[in-house]
């Protein structure tokens, strides 16, 4: 899926992921590909980021922040 | 004038042609860095946009708190101005657009507060004495610093300190115009919302269409957790800072595209000055020839007589 994950005046991440876990507001929350249309809010954590299914993931931290989930991709705006 | 001078003049010109010409050359490099910056503001606010067309539709939205209108007994003008001058009529602009909205509003000096970016619009207002609360140079513009101007903007209206929050900015309209511009952030309304996302999206840059047309696309039906009015909470504060960053932006892209054209048309005044007063030079030079020659001519025929 496509992903972006921005601040106000950067783009933190942009391209294409595997999954993407994040600390939503109503409990950690893992979104892989063809998720279906979502927008949570986000509480301190961390966001990870897997390029595939076995890599280290790529770390964010995270205070708070919005997440939008599209048939197409996700955004997470921080 | 003596030849002497004249030269002297020559060169001076030649010298201020120099430091305008270098000042344009960095102007431009300046201005190419801060329109990279604007677009790469636009994938947020293209998410934090289409977060809200999910969610703005519903009655909520314009019952919340940040997007409540009260009676306007108190207000807060956010200027940004920049830091030096030398930039044509940019900064005075701004600072003549928000003293006559002031006026405008009927508000007298007391319960007006300012929160100058730029030390044009800090001195402007503290001159004049109006009571500044918060004042920042624009040499760094982070994303801390326009959290602590958005939160400092929240607090005052949430607290009720202040009824309405404004913003002047100069907007870039192309190279060689920038407009000064007024929006209201607080309270949000969608109105003003989306003249800020059309200014987002101007007709200018690479990013545009694309922007468009994602805002455009069919709403697809979304589940929202953990409820809608706690996103928007969420998001609102985001817009706020997506107002003050993109004002920041176009402030300072504004600032390098006024101060180039204007070094640009003092490096041409220059090199006119320049050819003129070598054109002077020159007709002195030769007056003196003339004159030297004729009273030498005159005194051989005083000797052979």
């Amino acid at each position: 899926m496509h992903l972006v994950i921005a601040k106000v005046d950067e783009v933190l991440f942009e391209g294409e992921a595997h999954s993407l876990t994040v600390p939503g507001t109503a409990g950690e929350m893992t979104v892989l590909g063809e998720h279906m249309p979502l927008i949570t809010t986000l509480k301190a954590g961390e966001l990870r980021v897997h390029l595939t299914v076995h890599d280290e993931p790529k770390i964010f931290p995270v205070e708070k922040g919005v997440l939008e989930v599209r048939r197409d991709g996700a955004t997470v705006i921080l | 004038m003596a030849l002497k001078q004249i030269k002297s003049k020559i060169l001076a010109m030649k010298k201020s042609q120099t430091v305008t010409k270098a000042m344009e050359a960095v102007s431009a490099a300046k201005m190419r860095k801060s329109q990279l910056k604007a677009l790469n503001g636009r994938a947020y606010a293209k998410a934090a946009v289409s977060v809200l067309s999910r969610v703005s539709g519903s009655r909520l939205f314009s019952s919340l708190p940040l997007t409540t209108e009260r009676s306007v007994t108190a207000a807060l003008y956010i200027v940004i101005t920049s830091d030096k001058g030398l930039a044509g009529a940019l900064n005075s602009g701004v600072l003549r657009t928000a003293v006559a909205d002031i006026q405008a509003s009927g508000l007298k000096k007391d319960v007006v507060s300012i929160i100058a970016v730029g030390k044009k619009a800090s001195d402007f207002f503290e001159r004049r004495g109006f009571h500044v609360v918060h004042h920042a140079n624009t040499d760094h513009i982070s994303s801390e610093f326009i959290d602590t101007v958005v939160r400092q903007a929240i607090q005052r209206f949430l607290l009720g300190a202040v009824d309405l929050v404004k913003i002047a900015y100069p907007n870039l309209i192309s190279t060689f115009e920038q407009r000064p511009t007024m929006r209201t952030i607080l309270p949000l309304t969608l109105g003003e919302l989306q003249k800020v996302v059309s200014d987002i999206v101007p007709a200018r840059g690479v990013a545009t269409s694309a922007l468009v047309e994602s805002t455009k696309k069919v709403v697809q039906s979304y589940s929202l957790e953990p409820s809608e009015e706690e996103i928007l909470e969420m998001i609102l504060p985001k817009l706020v800072s997506i107002f003050v960053y993109h004002a920041l932006l176009e402030s300072q892209a504004s600032e390098h595209s006024a101060r180039m054209v204007a070094m640009k048309s003092a490096s041409d005044k220059a090199g006119e000055m320049q050819e003129s007063l070598t054109l002077k030079f020159n007709k002195v030079r030769q007056a003196a020839i003339t004159r030297e020659v004729s009273e030498i001519t005159g005194g051989m025929e005083a000797m052979a007589s």
